[in-house]
């Protein structure tokens, strides 16, 4: 461990060289001030650590001190939202909330270099999660933020087919826990037999259009499936770990990791999603491959705006995704990290890795979408559509898929 | 509180001390002196000739910084308040890496022309106040009399005029942080501020009526129908919140109080920790205990009372119900403590006279209790009830509003009042224009209920009564 | 003197008050269960059951783990509950000063404008409080009174309308004998010197009252708190910090930490309620018979 640090210091210290803008570094007025970031609790002091390893690392930047709060990726965007000014300087996110990042003004663009980097050194999914129209407003963080199944292999006997995971739950009395008013959960079904919800967004974070067949056949069948569920004895609507009192198989992400092996224990295992039959026919179930990204505020001096995108950078490199993954799990998004030794045997993340072979990388998504799908969920949930006949189906999945197409352009 | 003739009669009183005013302006200026004529302008300078130095000063002072606070500050943001700015921010990409440069800031310049108007007339009035010393000064020395010294006014502001020295920073308080924003929230219901107009990067103009059209638009886009279902939901909630609380409180009183009950203060201690104890905490964990896998439904299931979870948060008759329950296990304690006082003030010998008359217990209850504690707790409960109807910690820390429904637009949520639904707005959607009109309907709710209300109370006009 | 109609009605009086005691008996197990629930799980193992929700009443293993993690390095708790602790304390007293002084001139002064005013503030009253929220918020953050500055910030918003709140305190005030005032004036005593020397003394109860009702409120402090010190921990009160414990995905596993630091806030305001249980209520009577 000790050996490994001591080489990712040297290694980053090789590596803010090489990549320090060659050209202008000394035509820059550097500055002094305080470098404010947000990140998630679990991670700030790492980060606050790497951060001031690396202010250190370049005299040019010694004015710089920096301020590591912790902010939750979801808080992170409403509060930068809010009030731009007084936000961090650099903030990690979901990629779901950059379009409105985007257009709020809270994103500085990536240029030139940076967005070289971004583009090269991530996976392809990364990458494009953090572009809106041709532009590239982010730093992927992590290729994590997708979900899968964790579950008690002392009651689950068969993980392979939802009826049976279900069924299993049902007779031990234990929960099957799926957060189904949720905007990024839903799509497990309805992607899994075929339906598209995809937004295209431009360069100013606007939405421009958009591309969602729910109201079809095969989007009936992906809602008689959620109805179902919703309805079993033994379905639970949740997606936290840490509330679930009585799960024996929930459907979460990587950072839920530590706190299910704590509450399964030796019984904990994971997996891909299941499969699910509707009519004889049967899907399995998709869902998002979602990415966290970094960005930087937009800045007012050149000194500050280089120094902040180089530490962003620095913070997403490589080494310091790997380092993070060895302190806290997070799955890298760097090519490079992927490939080592310890992130391909970790169980989670290949449980997650099968499962991201059957979803769709997650784009840019307008905030009312989100919205939306919890109302669309609540109703599910309140068994509005309980009994309903397939056309009473079709006319709610028509509205739902007109205020979706609604939000765009 | 005739508001009718209150009203018509106030604007035409208006009218004529307006008129007044205006006259009086005119004639001291044509009967003072040079002194007084001076004073039009620099202010303070009569009083200051006449020896009045800390008035004079005082006057002077405000002037000096009135033409300062212009100029270097109010006067720049009064004139773009029409348009709300005009210079958009842009992006510089030239460099190495893109700089922001701000252009006008719609918000500040709403805020701050709001402001400097209200600086304004803050000076007018002053300003009048000084022609009207001139005025007073010259009538003075004519009579013969001396006129007041500075070390007399600062003794009449502990004494004749002690209420401004309490009332001056309570006002300016009031003004600041509560008139002021308000006027500016009001305004923002005439623009365009929401997610995609943000201060600094972007601008937002006044777009007028829209945002209201928007309100009572019944439509899928529109938040009318919303508006609706979540108004009737906040009327019923405000009134179980206070009368069901009232009544279980005053029962609970009753209870305590009667003779032979033993251990009366243990029993009323017991309910009164609840009053103590955060409701962030309380509240919090009372949602978690009826959560699908919590411990109530936990444990009906396991002594087979029920054979699936109760889904008290997810159906919305449910979680209607149960957050009227909750708020009466939050309530009655408040009432019961309440109640409890004025029913030891009920004189014992209208029961003594009520007794010999032959009437029972219920009898004595409509006929005595019940109107003596209407009588009394009329305004208390009028102002509980309006605040019932902007109760925000009960609705947000158990429910947040949820569930929400395709059938509702905004993100309002079956439990939501119109103010949760404000503050979701506000918050999470960062839609400012409509949380604005659906605030400035809250006010027209809370204010009509109240005012009818104020009517019908008995005890509400004889202020002087009970001295 | 009725000695023996309440013999004869003694027997049904008997069942009557079974009746009372098993009501009241129940309703003190309803009114309890949250607080001991509360108290239980904040005292449950973390180190062997976790700190996630669990559907049992009474924890399996007892320990102090929660508490000393409070107290420990890796969590603000204590600085959350010291800024807390400062704001209660400054809103007590300034909010009490405000409003006594609002009230007295109200209930004793009869001048120009005091209708106005009364009307006013009521009608201002009925504007929702959070309608303004972002507009005080820029406010503040002009003053340099925000996220690091929130503490001073949110003392300051409190305090500057705590004025309109002088209803209850009025109506007691008003119940106090215009005569006492009359004589003292009489006496050459100025208006001030009335105040401060023959009413004060009287009014104890709903001082008490005021002070311990602002004293209370920062404590529940979410809303405007959070809005106020986003994004800097620092200045967070313990409302702010310790709800996000709950409703945060990324705080898996604390809500024993959350019972555990919410019995610790519940504390203090209770022991001070209890003590000073007398004049609240009091108070509150006192003042609502008219206010």
């Amino acid at each position: 461990m000790k050996m490994k640090k001591v080489l990712a210091v040297a290694l980053a210290a090789g590596m803010v060289m090489s990549m320090a803008p060659v050209a202008s570094a000394d035509e820059i007025e550097y500055g002094e001030g305080t470098i404010t970031i947000w990140v998630a609790d679990e991670v700030t002091s790492f980060t606050q650590a790497k951060a001031e390893e690396f202010l250190a690392s370049n005299e040019n930047y010694s004015g710089y001190t920096v301020n590591v709060e912790s902010v939750g990726e979801g808080d992170a965007a409403s509060n930068m939202i809010t009030d731009v000014e007084a936000g961090a300087d650099i903030y990690g996110f979901a990629q779901d909330q950059m379009a409105r990042l985007v257009s709020a003004g809270a994103l500085m663009e990536l240029t030139g270099d940076y967005a070289t980097f971004v583009a090269e050194n991530n996976d392809s999914g990364a990458a494009s999660a953090a572009m809106s129209g041709e532009s590239t407003y982010a730093f992927p963080l992590t290729s994590d933020n997708g979900y899968f199944l964790y579950y008690d292999s002392s009651v689950i006997t068969d993980v392979s087919t939802l009826e049976q995971i279900l069924a299993d739950c049902e007779a031990a009395g234990k929960g099957f826990y799926m957060e189904i008013n949720s905007g990024w959960y839903q799509p497990a079904f309805f992607f899994a037999t075929g339906c598209t919800a995809t937004y295209e967004s431009d360069e100013t974070g606007a939405f421009i259009g958009s591309d969602i067949t729910y109201a079809t056949d095969e989007g009936i069948a992906a809602f008689k499936k959620i109805i179902e569920l919703a309805s079993s004895s033994a379905f639970y609507n949740g997606s936290s770990v840490g509330d679930a009192t009585n799960a024996a198989a929930i459907v979460s992400g990587t950072w839920d990791s530590s706190a299910a092996q704590e509450l399964f224990g030796e019984n904990y295992a994971c997996a891909k999603l299941p499969t699910f039959t509707v009519d004889d026919t049967e899907y399995q179930m998709s869902g998002f491959g979602g990415f966290k990204l970094m960005g930087v505020k937009p800045q007012t001096e050149v000194g500050k705006a280089v120094v902040c995108m180089e530490l962003a950078e620095y913070l997403t490199s490589a080494e310091v995704q790997l380092e993070r993954y060895n302190e806290v799990g997070w799955g890298p998004s760097n090519l490079e990290a992927q490939a080592d030794e310890a992130v391909q045997a970790d169980e989670a993340l290949s449980a997650l890795a099968e499962q991201l072979a059957f979803t769709i990388p997650q784009g840019q998504y307008p905030d009312d979408f989100w919205t939306l799908s919890t109302s669309f969920g609540d109703d599910i949930i309140a068994g509005t559509y309980n009994n309903s006949s397939d056309e009473d189906l079709l006319a709610a999945l028509t509205t739902f898929q007109e205020t979706l197409q609604s939000y765009a352009g | 509180m005739d508001e009718k003739k209150g009203l018509s009669s106030s604007i035409s009183r208006g009218f004529t001390r307006f008129g007044r005013n205006i006259a009086e302006i005119g004639t001291t200026f044509r009967d003072g002196d040079w002194t007084a004529k001076l004073s039009f302008v620099i202010m303070g300078f009569g009083q200051l000739v006449h020896r009045q130095i800390l008035r004079g000063v005082l006057f002077l002072a405000l002037e000096i910084l009135f033409i300062y606070y212009m100029v270097s500050f109010g006067a720049g943001y009064l004139v773009k308040l029409p348009t709300l700015g005009t210079v958009e921010s842009y992006v510089d990409k030239s460099g190495i890496v893109p700089i922001t440069v701000y252009g006008d800031n719609s918000f500040l310049i709403l805020l701050y022309g709001i402001l400097t108007i209200f600086v304004i007339i803050a000076f007018v009035y002053v300003w009048r106040m000084n022609v009207a010393q001139q005025m007073r000064i010259r009538k003075t020395l004519e009579e013969g009399k001396a006129l007041p010294t500075g070390r007399q006014d600062l003794k009449s502001l502990l004494d004749e005029r002690f209420h401004i020295t309490l009332l001056a920073l309570p006002n300016v308080g009031v003004f600041v942080f509560v008139i002021l924003p308000i006027i500016f929230m009001i305004c923002i219901a005439f623009t365009n501020y929401d997610a995609d107009h943000q201060s600094p990067t972007n601008l937002f103009w006044w777009v007028g009526l829209e945002n209201f059209k928007n309100l009572f638009s019944v439509g899928s886009s529109g938040f009318g129908s919303t508006f609706l279902t979540v108004l009737a939901w906040t009327l019923v909630w405000a009134f179980f919140a206070t009368f069901l609380n009232f009544f279980l409180g005053l029962g609970v009183a009753m209870m305590i109080n009667r003779k032979g009950i033993r251990l009366k203060k243990l029993w009323r201690t017991i309910l009164v920790m609840t009053i103590a104890v955060p409701q962030f905490v309380s509240l919090l964990y009372m949602y978690k205990m009826f959560a699908n896998d919590g411990l109530v439904n936990t444990y009906l299931l396991q002594w087979g009372i029920i054979k699936t979870y109760i889904p008290f948060w997810s159906n919305a008759m449910y979680s209607r119900i149960l957050i009227i329950l909750i708020n009466v296990w939050i309530g009655v304690p408040y009432m019961m403590l309440m109640t409890t006082g004025i029913l030891m003030n009920i004189p014992e010998d209208l029961y003594e006279s009520a007794r010999i008359d032959g009437a029972n217990g219920w009898q004595m209850f409509r006929k005595i209790t019940l109107p003596y504690m209407f009588f009394v707790l009329g305004p208390y409960l009028l102002t509980s009830f309006t605040g019932n109807l902007n109760n925000f910690n009960v609705i947000y820390l158990l429910t947040q509003g949820n569930p929400t429904s395709m059938n509702l637009s905004g993100g309002a949520g079956y439990t939501d009042l119109l103010i949760t639904w404000l503050y979701k707005l506000t918050v999470n959607d960062t839609n400012y224009r409509m949380a604005a009109v659906i605030g400035i309907m809250v006010f027209a709710v809370t204010a009509i209920i109240s005012l009818v209300v104020y009517r019908i109370l008995p005890s509400v006009r004889d202020e002087e009564g009970f001295q | 003197m009725n000695e023996k109609k309440l013999r004869s009605q003694s027997g049904h009086n008997r069942t009557v008050n079974i009746v009372i005691y098993v009501i009241l008996i129940l309703m003190s197990i309803i009114w309890l269960f949250p607080f001991v629930g509360l108290v239980l799980q904040s005292f449950r193992s973390y180190a062997t059951e976790y700190g996630g929700m669990v559907a049992y009443f009474i924890p399996k293993e007892f320990s102090l783990d929660n508490y000393t993690w409070l107290f420990g390095s890796e969590s603000s708790f204590p600085k959350w509950y010291l800024n807390t602790l400062i704001i209660a304390i400054f809103v007590a007293i300034l909010n009490t000063i405000m409003i006594v002084g609002v009230a007295y001139a109200l209930s004793r002064s009869r001048f120009k404008g005091r209708e106005a005013m009364m009307q006013l503030w009521l009608i201002l009253g009925m504007f929702p409080g959070f309608l303004t929220m972002i507009c005080l918020y820029f406010l503040l953050k002009q003053f340099g009174l925000t996220q690091s500055g929130a503490i001073p910030g949110l003392i300051l918003v409190t305090v500057a309308s705590s004025g309109m709140g002088y209803y209850v305190c009025k109506g007691y005030f008003d119940t106090i004998p215009k005569a006492l005032d009359e004589a003292a004036r009489i006496d050459g005593a100025s208006s001030a010197r009335i105040m401060m020397t023959i009413i004060m003394p009287l009014t104890k109860p709903i001082i008490i009252y005021t002070a311990l009702t602002a004293f209370m409120a920062p404590w529940c402090d979410y809303v405007f708190a959070s809005y106020v010190a986003f994004g800097y921990s620092d200045s967070y009160n313990v409302a702010v910090a310790l709800t996000r414990w709950v409703w945060t995905n990324d705080y898996q596993g604390y809500y024993t930490r959350f019972c555990a630091g919410g019995v610790l806030v519940a504390i203090p305001v209770t022991i001070l309620f209890m003590c000073l249980q007398k004049y609240y209520v009091e108070g509150v009577t006192g003042g609502a018979v008219k206010g």
